[in-house]
């Protein structure tokens, strides 16, 4: 065997060492150079997206405050519902799930896959998206199954709000239902299918109540299986909060009211506190929170009756002769002798024009007093004459009037007192004398909301201080205005309000047990024409409305009751019954009542003295 | 005189002129693979850690490599010209039987059965073509013209040819790749370097021409769907974070997380909570980028880099043009392999079944790869046996 062999000088070529040498050069140059941008350049993204990984994060649900009333009975708790649920770390087909859950729910899948987007545009927070709030629970039996199979779905117990008496509180309580694009846009602790406060206490009272989630950590390994979990943040339940409200009592005015839409206002004028707030007609706030379809939706949205508004702060309506206790008021404090004597013909002259009284024959010689028993019209035009309007509306908005009274429910309205500058500006004209005769006995363009009445109502029993009416039992009184009477003047008020009870058109709240004082009224819709008509005669929406506002003073107990009866014709025969029925329950020895905290109150006086009134929100 | 006795006594000059470094570089690079191993054997489980056996098989593998590794320094390389023609010979016959009676496993007939343990032809069949190369290589003393390129590029056509059929495509590939290293290594003639450079220019002008002009189909549509799909995940792994991206997606993940100083020893969680698939295997270096950081990565680039040019050494001296063609189409095997690995682990490449030599486990690959190096070591040994005949 031959091995061929090479001479001494043999050296391999030099182009191919180089172009070796060259190609390691490369692959560290190359490599190291990668090396470094995925580990230093960019290692922290991925050091994140390594923690993405294996760190999963759970949502946990803080559960509502409950609501209660003043006897503890719960108006608003929470139930349990399923919401599904997705995580996107888990998901390898968002479509292809999405339409699986649309085939279990009939959801269709446009509309899960539309709210999975807005959510994941929201944030790219690694937690689990709410995909369906509220499954009914023979669904949830149905597919719990083969969500058990999917790693990305699972099915999560949530809490619903339910409202034990429904109707009979929509208004104050209000409702909650699942935050839209633009409340979770403003508040970034929201997330898809979480609920908020919508109308009423539910929405003004959302950060006391809706309380805080908490986070918990997973870390999970490839196949899902967790490893080890930790709790990164408690879950706080909101704060449940005690109302001053009484059920019983609301339930009694519900039913003093029947049929009637109208609304009633019951308080203590010591405190401010409201005891009963109805308005009817009503809706159920429980359809809200479980989802509303469209066609209840146009329903309730269409109702002649408008069973959304909350006629107590929201409806504005000409007071009538309710009015005239501020009217009378003027009278007072521009000097006028109440003793000065009107005589009351039916009508009152003013240049070629007749002002009626609503007694066609005529009241006779009226004192202040006695034109406040009788609701005599042509005094109240003939004084009104001789102070002028200036001196009514700054007297009126000194009163509250014309202004929200600051209760802590959302869309109160103010109401309206009419002045010269308010017609300039509204229709350029200037104004006429003869419409400071019809704003003297609460028509023309006066218009207020029945709780303002409740609260100059009160203010007159309590030395002249407007308060804060209030919903919240443990809530300290907060004076928000001073009438700008003397205690003497408001003492003839009351003592002429007393009078009307005993003797005048509010007799029918009269009782042998209690001092009772009230003043009716009875505000035109539309305009006494020549033809007088009987209530019953006329269309629902030309009848006048009835109105009282009264007080009541039994030992310990004192209550402000008013109340509105939309259409209801004469205040005296409508509106008094009302709360004749409602006053027999609460000065009833039965009934407990609670004693007024006046030191409570000569703080908050004090307080107001000192630094005027600013809106202490409870939020 | 050469000593006709193939297996010679190991004097003490031999031992002298061992190319040490390079069996050192060899040796760290075995031990950094096994300690890596045993971190990719390690699995987080709700019961605690757990670990599988691979490092323990991977030792025991390198064993019988190092026994291997010392049988092929025994003989005098040399005698390899004589039998080189039969090894090549007998790589084809089994190619050949392959196709006709070989295993399937997971779709490709790759497998000869033995009874007791199933073979690789291709694997054989890389050895043999390497050795063919540098034999016919090293015999032109010119570079290469046309007759002696086509010839050298022969030697690799058939096998390659025949392991498409399996298939098996990166095999085929990674024997042409290390034919073209010999072959650039060898040079070829200026005037055909031109001819054929010009030529390449001009066919894919004439291509991009006739693919506007609507003649010829795009080369994309020629491709196999699966092969488009495999570049386009290379392309953008995120696409597709659960299918053919995933791999990739969790190696980056893995080898970007470790940042300067790596998350330590067993402590990486993407293999820990078998985020990362194939750990042990193809993907090793996401384990150790991982958890070694990019100090550890230079360290592993630096010793690959000193392990090749380790190769390179005894290539420059070997005393004759078989040695050094011998230690090239080595240098050449080692160096795609790792090149392959690293890039397509690191994102560069798309994904191409090819371990990374003595980091990744594989028993046979860890075989082949000590025989191997066993070889440049026997041709280092041998460069001054010409003085001493």
């Amino acid at each position: 065997m031959k091995i061929e062999l090479e001479g001494e000088g043999y050296q391999p070529s030099k182009p191919g060492l180089i172009f070796i040498q060259c190609l390691v050069l490369a692959l560290f140059v190359t490599f190291v150079l990668r090396f470094w941008y995925l580990q230093i350049h960019m290692g922290e993204e991925f050091a994140e997206r390594a923690s993405s990984n294996r760190l999963h994060y759970k949502l946990i649900y803080a559960p509502r405050g409950f609501l209660q009333d003043r006897n503890g009975v719960l108006l608003a708790e929470n139930l349990p519902a399923f919401a599904l649920t997705l995580n996107q770390q888990d998901c390898p087909d968002i479509t292809a799930t999405i339409s699986q859950v649309s085939n279990w729910t009939g959801i269709p899948a446009e509309t899960l896959l539309t709210r999975y987007q807005q959510e994941r545009q929201k944030s790219q927070r690694p937690e689990p998206i709410s995909l369906i709030v509220g499954i009914p629970f023979d669904q949830v039996a149905k597919i719990e199954p083969f969500v058990q199979r999917m790693p990305e779905l699972s099915i999560e117990t949530r809490t619903r709000r339910n409202y034990p008496h429904g109707a009979l509180f929509a208004h104050i309580l209000g409702y909650v239902a699942e935050a839209n694009e633009k409340e979770m846009e403003r508040d970034p602790d929201l997330s898809l299918g979480d609920d908020i406060g919508k109308l009423g206490l539910e929405s003004k009272m959302e950060k006391r109540l809706r309380g805080q989630k908490g986070r918990a950590q997973e870390e999970r390994n490839a196949y899902g299986v967790t490893l080890s979990s930790s709790i990164a943040r408690e879950a706080q339940s909101g704060d449940s909060i005690t109302l001053s409200l009484d059920l019983e009592v609301q339930k009694l005015a519900v039913k003093a009211l029947g049929e009637h839409s109208g609304c009633i206002v019951v308080m203590e004028p010591y405190t401010g506190k409201v005891i009963a707030l109805v308005t009817q007609p009503s809706f159920d706030n429980n359809a809200f929170s479980t989802g509303l379809t469209s066609s209840q939706w146009d329903e309730l949205r269409n109702n002649p009756r408008f069973p959304m508004q909350n006629r107590t702060i929201q409806s504005e309506y000409p007071p009538g002769s309710v009015w005239k206790l501020v009217t009378a008021g003027v009278f007072l404090k521009e000097g006028i002798n109440p003793n000065e004597t009107v005589f009351c013909s039916g009508a009152y002259r003013l240049g070629n024009r007749n002002f009626r009284c609503w007694k066609q024959g005529g009241h006779g010689s009226m004192s202040m007093k006695a034109a406040l028993m009788n609701s005599c019209d042509v005094y109240f035009y003939h004084m009104s004459d001789r102070v002028g309007i200036d001196k009514i509306s700054a007297y009126a908005r000194a009163c509250g009037f014309g202004a929200q009274t600051g209760i802590d429910l959302p869309y109160e309205r103010g109401g309206l007192v009419p002045s010269r500058e308010w017609k300039r500006q509204r229709t350029g004209s200037s104004w006429q004398r003869g419409e400071t005769l019809n704003v003297s006995i609460g028509q023309g363009a006066t218009l207020v909301t029945p709780l303002q009445v409740a609260v100059y109502t009160s203010a007159l029993l309590n030395g002249g201080y407007l308060l804060k009416p209030s919903l919240i039992l443990s809530e300290p009184p907060q004076v928000t205005g001073k009438l700008p009477s003397t205690p003497e003047e408001q003492a003839f008020l009351v003592e002429s309000m007393r009078l009307t009870a005993e003797s005048g058109t509010a007799r029918v709240i009269a009782r042998p047990d209690a001092v009772m004082g009230g003043k009716t009224g009875t505000a035109q819709v539309r305009r006494i024409d020549n033809e007088r008509l009987k209530t019953h005669q006329m269309a629902y929406e030309h009848r006048d409305h009835a109105w009282i506002t009264t007080w009541a003073q039994k030992g310990d107990k004192s209550y402000v009751i008013t109340v509105m009866v939309e259409h209801g014709g004469g205040g005296s025969t409508t509106a008094g019954p009302v709360a004749r029925d409602i006053y027999r329950y609460l000065l009833d020895d039965a009934y407990p009542g609670s004693q007024p905290h006046m030191n409570l109150l000569s703080q908050a006086i004090e307080k107001f003295e000192k630094n005027g009134y600013s809106p202490d929100m409870q939020q | 005189m050469l000593p006709l006795n193939p297996i010679e006594r190991m004097d003490k000059q031999m031992l002298a002129h061992i190319n040490w470094s390079l069996l050192l570089m060899m040796l760290a690079l075995f031990i950094t693979g096994i300690v890596n191993l045993y971190s990719a054997s390690a699995s987080l489980l709700e019961g605690g850690i757990q670990l599988n056996n691979f490092y323990q098989k991977q030792l025991i593998w390198g064993g019988v490599g190092m026994l291997t590794m010392l049988g092929v320094m025994l003989f005098d390389y040399r005698h390899l010209k004589n039998v080189t023609i039969f090894l090549y010979a007998a790589a084809i016959i089994l190619l050949i039987l392959v196709l006709l009676v070989g295993s399937i496993y997971s779709g490709a007939r790759r497998w000869l059965d033995l009874g007791i343990l199933s073979f690789q032809p291709s694997e054989a069949a890389k050895i043999s073509v390497l050795l063919m190369g540098a034999l016919v290589l090293s015999r032109s003393k010119d570079p290469l013209g046309p007759v002696g390129l086509l010839g050298a590029i022969a030697i690799g056509v058939v096998p390659a040819f025949l392991i498409v059929m399996q298939p098996d495509l990166g095999t085929s590939l990674n024997i042409l790749m290390i034919l073209g290293g010999l072959i650039l290594f060898r040079g070829i003639k200026l005037w055909l370097c031109a001819l054929i450079g010009g030529t390449c220019t001009l066919s894919a002008v004439g291509y991009f021409f006739l693919y506007k002009l609507g003649t010829l189909p795009s080369w994309w549509s020629m491709l196999h769907p699966y092969q488009q799909r495999r570049i386009m995940t290379f392309l953008n792994p995120e696409n597709d974070p659960q299918g053919a991206g995933y791999h990739i997606r969790q190696a980056l993940i893995a080898i970007g997380s470790g940042e300067t100083w790596g998350k330590g020893f067993l402590e990486g969680p993407q293999s820990k909570l078998l985020y990362l698939p194939e750990r042990h295997t193809d993907f090793a270096i996401a384990v150790f980028g991982e958890e070694w950081g990019f100090v550890g990565c230079v360290f592993l680039m630096a010793l690959f880099c000193l392990f090749l040019l380790s190769i390179f050494t005894t290539a420059r001296d070997a005393k004759d043009r078989f040695g050094t063609y011998i230690a090239v189409g080595v240098f050449f095997y080692f160096f795609w392999q790792i090149f392959i690995n690293i890039g397509m682990v690191v994102g560069l490449l798309p994904v191409v079944g090819m371990p990374l030599p003595f980091i990744s486990y594989g028993g046979s690959s860890t075989l082949v790869n000590f025989c191997l190096v066993g070889l440049v070591l026997n041709v280092s040994m041998r460069r001054f046996v010409f003085k001493t005949k």
